[in-house]
C-alpha cells in the first residue's frame, strides 16, 4: 500500500493526455488526495508531444516528484521526448500502448529496467467501447481507478459534469472506455501492489489552481485595481484572469499594444493613485525595464510579475528556468534598488503577491515577482487558506497639515514620503524622470542627486531584517547546508526531508525575498555551514553569484546550477549532499591525524 | 484554381502531355506535404491515405511521362509549372489537424472532381484532335479516380458521431 | 539556363526542408507556396534574399525558405529589416510577421519604413487573433469578438491596416488572400519587383481560433477584385476610399501603386556616396581631420 505515487504520462495532443491528467487530479483532489499535476509540451500548436506529470499523495507535497512511480506511454517517440522531465526507475511500472508492437522486454528505455512493463491495447478498447480510439484517455483513466484504487467513482464523476452540456452520447461512450479500462487492470493485477491508502482528510474542502491564477487572485485580494500587459507565455494567464473578474471590483485591465504600453498604463494608473500591476516573461522583462526606471526614480508603486522561462532573448518559451534574476534586480540603467521576491509554491504565490503589493505601496517601489513557468503553469491541490491572516498595507497619503506646502519627496526619518495622487485638493506635484528636489522640481545638483539617491536606496534597509521572508528548515546547527529557490526550493524540501531520514545533518535556507541582498540573515544562516550548495536553474549560477557580490560565502559553499528544461531531481540533491559529507569527514579525520 | 499564360487553342500534344505530367506532380507534392503534416500532427490514419494518394498520383505521372517520352523523346519543356495553380492539389484549407480517414477521402474526392471539371471546361478550347483526345482521356481517369475513392470511403465504417475536440487536448500556448 | 542567361529557379528551390509547426489547414501554407512562386518568377537566388520576421506563428515563416533567415523579436523585424538593406542594398529584403506583430507592438516602425521608402517588401499575414500565445485579441480583431483576453467581447476598434499604410504615404498597398492563389502570388511578385517599399496585407485565416466567417470559405463569401471594380491603382484617394471596406469586404490586389515611383533611400544614399567619395582622407589619415589648423 502506498501513499503517495507519481504518474508521468505522454503521448502527443490528440491522444487527450493532458486532460487526462486534470481529471485525474481533480478526482484525486474529490478524494481527499493532496495532488501536484505539471505538464510539458513541445513547440507544435496542436498534435506534437504532450506530456504531463500527476503526483498524489495523503500528505502535503513538496514538489512534483523524482522518478516516475508509473509511467503511461502512448507512443514511445513523444514519451521519449521529454527526456529527463519524466525519468523511469527500476521502481517504475510502464503502461504502453500495444498497438506500438513493441515486445514488453524491448521498449526503448535505455539503462533501466522497470519493476514491470505492461503492454495494453488502450487505442484498441477505445475503439471498441466508445466507438473512437480519441478515448484513450479516458482508459488510461480506468486503467489507474483498477490497478492504483484511484478515483474509481470519482473520475467518472468529474467527467460527467465536465460533458454534461455535450450530450449524454458523449458521456456514455466514457464511462464505457473508463469501465473498459478498469476491468483490464482488475483482470491483469499487477505483481507488486500499489494501491494507494485512503485519504484520512476526505470530505475537507480542496482548492485547486495554478500560479497564475493564484498571483491574480492574490493582486485582486490585495486591492489591485488595474492591470496593464500583453500576452506572453506563460503569463498570459494573469491577465486573462484580470479580463475574467477585474471588473467585479471597479478596477480595469487593459491589453495593450505591447509590453511598454502595458507596463506604462500600470505605471499611469499608479500615479493616479491605485494599486497596478503588470505580468510578462523574459523578453517582456527586458522591454519593460527603461519604465521600471521611471517608476523607481519616481517612487511609484508598482507590481511587476515575470514568470521566468528557457533564456536568453525567445529562448524555450514552454520550459523553465530561473535565469532572470540579474535582469530582475539589476536591469534599468542607474543606481536603483528595485526587491525583488519569489514564490516557490502554487500555495505561497498568493501570500508573496499581497507581499509585494504590501512593499511596493510601503516603500513606493516597483517590486518584481519572479514566479517561473512550472509553478504558474502547474495545479496544485490546497488546503483552504484564511485570507484574514493578511495584512494589506496602502501607501502612505499626506492629510491635514501635510497638504499645506506639499513636497512629494520630503525628507523624512525613514525616507518615506507621503504620497498624493491627481485630484487630491494641495497635493499637486510633478513626477518625472529626471532628477528632481523635495518639491519635485527637476535638478541637476550633484548634491540633491546625492541626496535623492541615498533616500531612495536607503529607504529599503528594514527590508533586510525581514527574517519572515527566509523559510530555513533542518537543524539550525547543520554543518551541511542547501540554498534555493522558486520551484527549485520545493525540490530541496523533498531533497532535506530525504536526506534527514537516512541520517544526515543539512539544513535549508530558502529565500522568498532575493533582493536586496539580506546580509545579516545569510550570515547567521551560513555560521555553522562547512560545506553547502546554492542549487538553481540558471547557466551562469546567477544566485551563487549574487550573493557572493554581498556577502563572504564560506569558502566550501559552492554551486549547483544548470540551464532550464533540465530539472532536478530530490535523489541527485541527496546523493550530492551525501558526497558533502564524506568530504566534510575526509576534512575531519585529516586535521585529527597527529602532528608529526 | 487557376492556369497563368497558356492558349488552349494552340496548345501541341507534348504540351499537354507535360501540362498532365505537372498537373499531377502539383498533386502528388501536394498530398506528400499532407502526409507529413498528417505524420507531424500524429493523425496515421489520414497520413496513411494521403501517401496511398501520393503512389496513385505518382503512377500516373509515371504513365504520363513514358508516353511522353515515346512520342516526343526528351524535347525542351516549354509548359512550366508556374502555369498551374492547385488544378488536382487539395486545398491546403482541406486539412485539419486529427482529421479522420473519411474527411481525408472527401478532400482527395473534392479534387478529383476539381481536376474532372478543368478538364471538362477546357475542352471546348482545344483544336488539335489529338489534344481533344487526350483531355477525353484525363477527364475519364478522374471519373475512374473518384469511383477509386468511393470504394475506398465505403470500405470505412461510420464516423462515430462523436467530435474529436471532445477529447484532444486545448491547443498549447507558445 | 535559359537562352537570356540567367539561372532559373523554381519554386521548390526556395522551399526548405524545416517542417513547419503550423496548423494543417492553416493559411500561412498558402502564403509560403505564394512567395516561392513570386521568387521563382523573379528569379533572383536564394543566397541573395534576406528575409526578417518577428514573433508569431507567422513569423515562423522565414526557417521555411532557403533564403537567409532572421526571425528576430516581437515586433521589430522592421528596424532590422532595415539595417540589413543598408549595409547591403543589393540584397532582396523581404519582412514577414502577423497582424499583432506588425501593427501592435511593431505599430510604430511602419510609419518610417514608408517615410524612408526603402526598397523592402512587408507581407503581414493578417488573422485577427494571436495565436502563438493561445488566442487573444489582436489590433484588427472586431469590436466585440470574444476571445480568451476578451471574455465579455473587445471594447477596441480594429486597426485598419490599409488605410494605416495608405495614410503614411506607401508607394505600393496591395491585399491578398489563399481564396486566390494565383493572384496571391502574382500580387507578391508585383511587390518585390516595385522599387520601393510595398505593403501587401494577406487575409491568411487561423484554423485554431479563427472564427467561421474568417475561414475560408466566408472570405470567398466576401471577396471581390479591384480589377473587377474597375479600380485604377494609381488614385490613392480611390485607394483610400475603398480600403475603408476592410473587415466588410475582402478586396483583392493593388490599391495603390505610385506610377512614378520617387527614389529609394538606397538610391539616395549610392547617389550620397558617389558623391562624397571623392573627398575621402585614406583610412590611415583619418585623425588629419583633428589637425589643428
Amino acid at each position: 500500500m502506498r501513499k503517495d505515487l507519481v504518474f508521468g504520462m505522454a503521448g502527443s495532443g490528440g491522444d487527450g493526455i493532458v486532460s487526462a491528467g486534470d481529471s485525474l487530479l481533480q478526482a484525486a483532489a474529490a478524494e481527499g488526495y493532496h495532488g501536484v499535476m505539471t505538464k510539458s509540451f513541445g513547440s507544435q500548436i496542436r498534435g506534437g508531444e504532450s506530456s504531463c506529470r500527476v503526483r498524489i499523495s495523503t500528505t502535503p507535497i513538496l514538489n512534483p516528484g523524482g522518478n516516475l512511480d508509473v509511467a503511461v506511454a502512448l507512443n514511445w517517440e513523444d514519451f521519449l521526448k521529454f527526456g529527463a522531465e519524466l525519468p523511469v526507475s527500476g521502481n517504475t511500472v510502464v503502461i504502453y500502448e500495444a498497438a506500438t508492437n513493441i515486445p514488453v522486454d524491448q521498449i526503448p528505455l535505455v539503462g533501466v529496467t522497470p519493476l514491470q512493463v505492461i503492454a495494453v491495447p488502450i487505442a484498441a478498447m477505445a475503439k471498441e467501447t466508445a466507438g473512437t480510439e480519441r478515448a484513450k484517455n479516458t482508459v488510461v483513466l480506468g486503467l489507474i481507478a483498477g490497478w492504483f484504487g484511484i478515483g474509481a467513482v470519482a473520475v467518472m464523476k468529474g467527467i460527467r459534469k465536465k460533458l454534461a452540456k455535450k450530450g449524454e452520447e458523449l458521456v456514455e461512450a466514457n464511462q464505457r472506455a473508463f469501465d473498459a479500462g478498469r476491468a483490464f487492470a482488475m483482470e491483469h493485477p499487477l505483481k507488486t501492489s500499489m494501491n494507494v491508502i485512503a485519504s484520512e482528510t476526505k470530505g475537507a474542502v480542496k482548492l485547486i489552481t495554478d500560479g497564475n491564477d493564484m498571483c491574480a487572485a492574490a493582486a485582486i485580494f490585495a486591492g489591485c485595481q488595474f492591470f496593464g500587459g500583453y500576452p506572453i507565455t506563460p503569463s498570459t494567464e494573469i491577465m486573462q484572469f484580470f479580463t475574467d473578474h477585474v471588473w467585479k471590483y471597479g478596477g480595469s485591465v487593459l491589453q495593450a499594444e505591447d509590453e511598454i504600453a502595458g507596463i506604462g498604463a500600470a505605471v499611469g494608473a499608479s500615479f493616479a493613485g491605485k494599486k497596478a500591476m503588470t505580468a510578462t516573461s523574459g523578453p517582456g522583462l527586458s522591454l519593460k525595464s527603461e519604465m521600471m526606471g521611471l517608476a523607481s526614480i519616481a517612487e511609484l508603486p508598482l507590481v511587476i510579475v515575470d514568470v521566468q522561462r528557457g533564456g536568453p532573448s525567445t529562448g524555450l518559451p514552454t520550459k523553465t528556468e530561473q535565469s532572470d534574476l540579474f535582469a530582475a534586480a539589476f536591469s534599468a540603467h542607474g543606481d536603483v534598488i528595485r526587491p525583488v521576491l519569489a514564490p516557490t509554491s502554487v500555495a505561497d504565490t498568493f501570500r508573496i503577491t499581497i507581499e509585494a503589493f504590501n512593499i511596493a505601496e510601503y516603500y513606493q517601489t516597483p517590486v518584481i515577482v519572479l514566479s517561473d513557468q512550472e509553478i504558474a503553469s502547474r495545479k496544485e491541490t490546497l488546503d483552504p487558506i484564511d485570507t484574514t491572516q493578511f495584512k494589506i498595507i496602502n501607501r502612505l497619503r499626506p492629510a491635514g497639515a501635510e497638504l499645506q506646502d506639499y513636497k512629494r519627496f520630503k525628507q523624512t526619518e525613514n525616507h518615506i514620503s507621503p504620497i498624493s495622487h491627481p485630484g487630491l485638493l494641495g497635493g499637486t506635484y510633478l513626477a518625472s524622470g529626471i532628477e528632481h528636489v523635495e518639491s519635485g522640481a527637476p535638478t541637476n545638483s550633484g548634491t540633491v542627486h546625492q541626496r535623492m539617491n541615498d533616500k531612495r536606496t536607503k529607504k529599503f534597509d528594514p527590508l533586510k531584517d525581514r527574517k519572515d521572508l527566509f523559510e530555513v528548515s533542518g537543524n539550525p546547527d547543520a554543518p551541511i547546508a542547501m540554498v534555493a529557490w522558486g520551484s527549485v526550493a520545493g525540490v530541496c524540501r523533498e531533497a532535506l526531508a530525504m536526506a534527514q531520514a537516512e541520517g544526515l545533518n543539512v539544513k535549508l535556507l530558502v529565500p522568498y525575498l532575493l533582493y536586496p541582498v539580506a546580509e545579516g540573515v545569510y550570515n547567521d544562516f551560513f555560521r555553522s555551514v562547512q560545506k553547502g550548495l546554492i542549487i538553481e536553474q540558471t547557466h551562469l549560477a546567477q544566485t551563487f553569484k549574487l550573493l557572493r557580490m554581498h556577502l563572504d560565502l564560506p569558502k566550501d559553499v559552492k554551486s549547483l546550477a544548470r540551464s532550464g528544461a533540465n530539472p532536478f531531481l530530490p535523489g541527485e540533491i541527496v546523493a550530492a549532499l551525501h558526497h558533502l559529507l564524506s568530504e566534510l569527514q575526509r576534512s575531519h579525520e585529516g586535521k585529527l591525524q597527529p602532528q608529526e | 484554381m487557376a492556369i497563368q499564360g497558356i492558349d488552349f487553342a494552340s496548345l501541341s500534344l507534348m504540351d499537354a502531355l507535360d501540362l498532365a505530367i505537372l498537373i499531377e506532380d502539383e498533386a502528388q507534392e501536394r498530398y506528400e506535404e499532407f502526409a507529413a503534416q498528417m505524420e507531424q500532427h500524429r493523425t496515421p490514419d489520414a497520413a496513411k491515405f494521403f501517401r496511398y494518394m501520393v503512389e496513385n498520383e505518382s503512377k500516373h505521372g509515371r504513365e504520363l511521362l513514358a508516353r511522353r517520352v515515346q512520342k516526343f523523346g526528351d524535347a525542351p519543356r516549354v509548359v512550366t509549372r508556374a502555369m498551374i495553380f492547385d488544378i488536382e492539389a487539395p486545398d491546403y484549407d482541406a486539412a485539419r489537424a486529427f482529421m479522420t480517414p473519411r474527411k481525408a477521402m472527401e478532400a482527395a474526392m473534392a479534387c478529383e472532381v476539381k481536376a474532372h471539371n478543368f478538364f471538362v471546361a477546357a475542352l471546348p478550347a482545344l483544336k488539335d484532335v489529338e489534344v481533344r483526345a487526350l483531355f477525353e482521356e484525363l477527364r475519364g481517369e478522374e471519373l475512374e479516380h473518384q469511383k477509386l475513392v468511393q470504394i475506398e470511403l465505403a470500405k470505412l465504417p461510420p464516423d462515430s458521431g462523436l467530435s474529436d475536440e471532445d477529447f484532444v487536448d486545448e491547443p498549447a500556448p507558445q | 539556363m535559359s537562352a537570356t542567361g540567367t539561372c532559373e529557379y523554381q519554386a521548390k528551390d526556395y522551399k526548405s526542408d524545416l517542417k513547419p509547426i503550423w496548423c494543417p489547414g492553416c493559411g500561412d501554407f498558402s502564403v509560403v507556396q505564394g512567395i516561392y512562386r513570386a521568387l521563382a518568377a523573379i528569379g533572383r537566388a536564394p543566397h541573395e534574399i534576406a528575409f526578417v520576421s518577428g514573433i508569431g506563428c507567422s513569423s515562423r515563416i522565414p526557417g521555411y525558405t532557403t533564403a537567409y533567415g532572421f526571425n528576430t523579436i516581437h515586433g521589430r523585424s522592421l528596424p532590422i529589416a532595415q539595417g540589413i538593406k543598408m549595409a547591403n542594398p543589393d540584397l532582396l529584403v523581404l519582412a514577414a510577421g502577423g497582424d499583432g506583430d506588425g501593427f501592435s507592438i511593431g505599430g510604430g516602425h511602419i510609419a518610417h519604413l514608408i517615410r524612408r521608402n526603402m526598397d523592402i517588401t512587408y507581407i503581414v499575414m493578417d488573422n485577427q487573433i494571436y495565436g502563438l500565445t493561445k488566442g487573444q485579441l489582436s489590433p484588427t480583431s472586431q469590436k466585440g469578438r470574444v476571445t480568451c483576453t476578451s471574455r465579455y467581447g473587445s471594447m477596441e476598434n480594429p486597426v485598419n491596416p490599409l488605410l494605416y499604410v495608405l495614410a503614411y504615404g506607401a508607394g505600393f498597398v496591395a491585399q491578398a488572400s489563399p481564396t486566390d492563389l494565383a493572384g496571391m502570388a502574382s500580387t507578391i511578385e508585383e511587390a518585390i519587383r516595385y522599387p520601393g517599399f510595398a505593403f501587401v496585407n494577406i487575409q491568411s485565416p487561423c484554423v485554431t481560433y479563427g472564427e467561421e466567417a474568417q475561414q475560408i470559405k466566408g472570405l470567398k463569401a466576401i471577396s471581390e477584385t479591384l480589377a473587377s471594380l474597375g479600380h485604377n491603382p494609381a488614385d490613392r484617394l480611390a485607394a483610400m476610399d475603398l480600403a475603408q471596406h476592410y473587415g466588410e469586404k475582402l478586396h483583392l490586389g493593388v490599391f495603390y501603386r505610385n506610377p512614378e515611383p520617387p527614389p529609394t533611400y538606397g538610391d539616395l544614399v549610392k547617389e550620397r556616396q558617389d558623391l562624397l567619395s571623392k573627398d575621402a582622407l585614406p583610412k590611415e589619415r583619418i585623425l588629419d581631420l583633428f589637425i589643428k589648423k
